[in-house]
């Protein structure tokens, strides 16, 4: 129950952000996008998967969360009403839910590495939208796109931070042990 | 190979399928790359906007001839885009000029409230805009919603009364169809393809 | 603590049965292809010797293959020795070890491919926008394949981390505990990591990050090359390439050294201890190795003066802490005992060696005035040419050659006491007429030489073809020794 509620919340967040989204890029990707995606992480969380489903799985919710993030369907959720739509619809149901389905149990190894490669998208987007000398989006100014570029390198940093420190000091490893050590003799 | 394996290579295949397709296979990444390589392959007919010139007449946008037009969009006031826009323009004219290309060239604004006919005139004082090849305009109120839509420009409030957008140079064939956006310095492949179309 | 001796008998038999396997292969590709590139660099040698005719697109090729072959190879087999070893201490899942395998060599054959069959002749280093503007000489395809390929290899290397980090984590307590740093202030050293879990976790640690840092510049010029309209910035991209490589090729030894760590004991009979001064050099590493590749941009006028600063103070400070610890302890152990000098020992003391005596010209192109007149002259390849070919390469020479022993240690046979000291000779002669030309003002990675500055090229091609027999030599020793160890099996 609670977190059909947490879910909702945020998804009403996101509605509540929109007309921040559609002045500010960063608002939009980097606050919207974010808590739509958590509102289906959350509920996939508490859904049953099959093994055999979470690879797929996590293919459908990367691809999307791909997708979003191309700079044109950025400006098409704001120039279109069926692709605003589209992407309410979407980031929830086949990006957060799929993800929350699959990514929490997948093997350790294999988060880590989603999470590594998470850390060096974020820095090639960084890259691009602070360095580009054409304007990404063409709803946006192009101070608002350096701002962005700036924003995913924080949220680099923020997220390498969150990721690091336990894997540093060996303590909230305890909850992946217990999973990866039944995996463990599953492989060899 | 496992189920699982093979299950998620059919994912990786459906999922590169769709975004080749939603990149116009690997092409557009962005809505102005889009804009380019969607107006190249649809090809759409220019409709009859009107437009009011230096001396405050009205005429189609597209003038009634046999030639190639060449479009931007505009508004006079700006400080950057505009005025290297304006300065490519004018580089552009000198050499289909020289090459002795029949063209017709119009630059448009898009902000009719702001850009009364000094400023118009103005502007086409200071690029040399004389009326022969190149003239300068303004959307009419009417038009001006429509015609920013068919021709996807999209002009961003900047904070400073001025506005960020999308420039480019845009080709009517001589049809009336309007074939092609190239950037305001891509000269040769303008001409290229102007030559072609003429 | 989890060890070994904790799993069941017959699981761990055949966990370490299937590693000594794809580490033998591995370790043997790795000397194939150590041999292929030597053999590409004598080319290389011999027509900037004048002595053959090779088309200039050929040359940056051939430059290309060997620069991008080398780090791959010596990082590879490096990478080969610390998971062989590191099994002694955590269990680690083999089948990580293969995907790492098959990434690596579908990388291997992306690479090749595009210099190969696409022509692309960018270097190593891929700077931007060298590979957006070929003049024609490649297609974007070839340089997206290069890019894809160096990807590859580095999503083999991030698995091999994952899997080696999570091991070290989840067994001393995190990976701060596989480093050992609480012993630095207090506590009986002597319960410490051994020093191979030290070496691991530290590489683990600045190895990830810079693959991370690679993987971003790797996708953005991907980008650019496919979508011209995304420009990057030039500077930054140099900045993470030359991170990324620095950290890369240095991962390398510390990773090929903890064979020294494991074998060495073998002969001298005392453990290699880990004390008070080891954790800190090792910790020294970890952070220096990150700050040091400044050294690589002090030609870069626009660069901010303190990335000078901080390139020249930690070019000194780098590796000269564990360097020394490590030298000084091998000649501690040696010393004194009653040892049997076989090929793979004399090997691995020639690698320990040989590391050391290349960070001296590394310190020198280290300094900013130095590097003005010297960075793009044969100094630097002189560099690291010795702590590679007479470090790295020797110190996986040492490891292959200890791998196909046998139980007992024998004597150097004549034949491999041969081959040992045309590898000494031949390198150490090599090495040197790098370091002539570089003192001499001769330019780097250039396809044509003058007249006047073929005489170093024309030793050195010597040289060269002499350190290619040595390896040819090496290399047949020990498939000759997998083939003589598997019909005794």
């Amino acid at each position: 129950m609670n977190t059909v509620l947490l879910s909702t919340l945020c998804f009403g967040a996101a509605l509540v952000l929109q007309p921040m989204a559609r002045l500010d890029p960063v608002a939009h990707m980097l606050l919207q996008y974010p808590v739509l995606g958590v509102s289906g992480y959350l509920l996939g969380l508490k859904m049953p998967t099959a093994p055999d489903l979470r690879g797929p799985l996590l293919v459908l919710g990367i691809t999307c969360v791909g997708f979003w993030m191309l700079p044109r369907s950025l400006d098409a959720a704001l120039d279109s009403p069926g692709m605003h739509l589209a992407k309410l619809v979407t980031l929830p149901l086949l990006a957060g839910l799929p993800l929350g389905m699959s990514v929490p149990r997948v093997g350790a190894v294999l988060r880590g590495f989603l999470k590594a490669q998470s850390l060096s998208m974020l820095g090639v987007l960084s890259f691009l939208y602070s360095h580009a000398p054409i304007r990404i989006c063409n709803s946006y100014l192009i101070e608002d796109q350096q701002r962005l570029g700036a924003g995913f390198l924080w949220l680099a940093g923020g997220l390498s931070l969150l990721w690091a420190v336990p894997l540093f000091l060996g303590h909230s490893l305890m909850p992946d042990l217990l999973l990866q050590r039944k995996k463990h003799h599953d492989l060899c | 190979m496992s189920r699982a394996g093979a299950y998620t290579l059919t994912a990786v295949v459906v999922a590169a399928t769709g975004l080749y397709a939603a990149t116009d296979g690997l092409r557009a990444l962005t809505a102005e790359a889009a804009r380019r390589v969607q107006i190249q392959e649809t090809r759409p007919a220019v409709p009859p906007f009107v437009v009011e010139g230096l001396q405050g007449r009205r005429h189609a946008l597209r003038p009634d001839s046999n030639q190639v037009v060449m479009v931007e969009f505009i508004y006079t006031t700006c400080p950057t885009i505009c005025q290297t826009a304006g300065g490519d323009f004018a580089a552009l004219r000198d050499r289909a000029v020289d090459r002795g290309l029949p063209v017709r060239m119009l630059s448009v604004s898009f902000d009719p409230a702001a850009d009364g006919l000094s400023e118009l005139r103005d502007y086409a004082d200071r690029h040399g805009a004389d009326g022969d090849v190149w003239s300068v305009a303004r959307l009419r109120p009417a038009d001006l919603q429509d015609a920013l839509r068919f021709f996807r420009v999209k002009a961003v409030p900047d904070g400073w009364g001025g506005y960020q957008h999308n420039a480019a140079v845009l080709l009517i064939d001589p049809d009336g169809l309007l074939v092609a956006a190239y950037d305001t310095g891509d000269f040769d492949r303008i001409l290229a393809h102007v030559e072609q179309l003429s | 603590m989890r060890t070994l001796s904790q799993i069941p008998d017959n699981a761990a038999q055949q966990s370490a049965t299937k590693t000594a396997a794809v580490i033998k292969l591995s370790i043997g590709l790795s000397g194939v292809v150590f041999l292929l590139m030597m053999i590409f660099g004598l080319i290389m040698r011999a027509a900037q010797a004048g002595w053959v005719d090779l088309d200039n697109a050929l040359f940056y090729q051939l430059l290309t293959a060997h620069g991008a072959g080398m780090v791959g190879t010596a990082t590879f087999s490096g990478a080969a020795i610390m998971w062989y070893f590191l099994a002694r201490h955590v269990a680690l899942n083999a089948t990580v070890y293969i995907a790492f395998l098959g990434l690596f060599l579908l990388g291997v054959v992306l690479v090749l491919g595009s210099i190969f069959i696409g022509g692309f002749g960018g270097a190593w280093n891929f700077l931007f926008p060298l590979p957006a503007l070929s003049g024609g000489i490649w297609e974007v395809g070839a340089a997206v394949a290069f890019c894809l390929g160096y990807i590859s290899i580095g999503v083999g290397f991030l698995l091999y981390y994952l899997e080696v980090g999570y091991k070290i984590a989840r067994a001393y307590g995190g990976l701060l505990g596989g480093l050992g740093w609480r012993f630095v202030w207090h506590g009986d050293v002597s319960r410490a990591p051994p020093p191979t879990v030290i070496a691991a976790a530290s590489v683990t640690i600045f190895n990830s990050i810079g693959i991370i840092f690679g993987a971003i510049v790797l996708v953005a010029t991907i980008v650019n090359l496919l979508f011209p309209e995304f420009a990057i910035d030039a500077l930054m991209a140099k900045n993470a390439i030359l991170f990324f490589g620095h950290v890369f090729i240095n991962a390398s030894i510390y990773m090929a050294v903890t064979a020294v760590y494991e074998v060495i004991p073998e002969y001298t009979g005392k453990p290699w201890k880990v004390s008070r001064v080891f954790v800190i050099a090792w910790a020294v590493v970890v952070i220096f190795v990150q700050g040091v590749y400044f050294h690589h941009l002090l030609q870069d006028v626009n660069m901010p003066k303190w990335s000078m600063v901080v390139g020249q103070v930690m070019s000194y400070g780098s590796s000269v802490v564990l360097i020394a610890v490590t030298v000084y302890s091998t000649a501690v152990y040696l010393k004194g005992a009653a040892i049997k000098w076989d090929l793979s020992l004399r090997l691995l003391v020639l690698g320990v060696i040989g590391w050391g005596v290349g960070t001296i010209p590394a310190f020198i192109d280290g300094m900013v005035a130095v590097n003005k007149i010297m960075h793009n002259t044969m100094w630097v390849p002189g560099h690291f040419h010795t702590y590679l070919l007479l470090g790295e390469v020797a110190m996986a020479f040492g490891f292959a050659a200890w791998l196909v022993r046998g139980r007992a240690i024998r004597e150097t046979s004549a034949l491999d006491r041969f081959a040992f000291g045309a590898y000494v000779a031949g390198g150490g002669g090599f090495v040197l007429m790098f370091l002539w030309s570089g003192a001499s003002s001769i330019p780097r990675r250039w396809a044509v030489h003058y007249a006047q500055w073929q005489l170093q090229s024309q030793l050195a091609t010597v040289f060269a073809t002499v350190v290619v027999l040595a390896t040819a030599l090496l290399v047949a020793g020990y498939l000759r020794g997998l083939l003589r160890r598997g019909t005794e099996q």
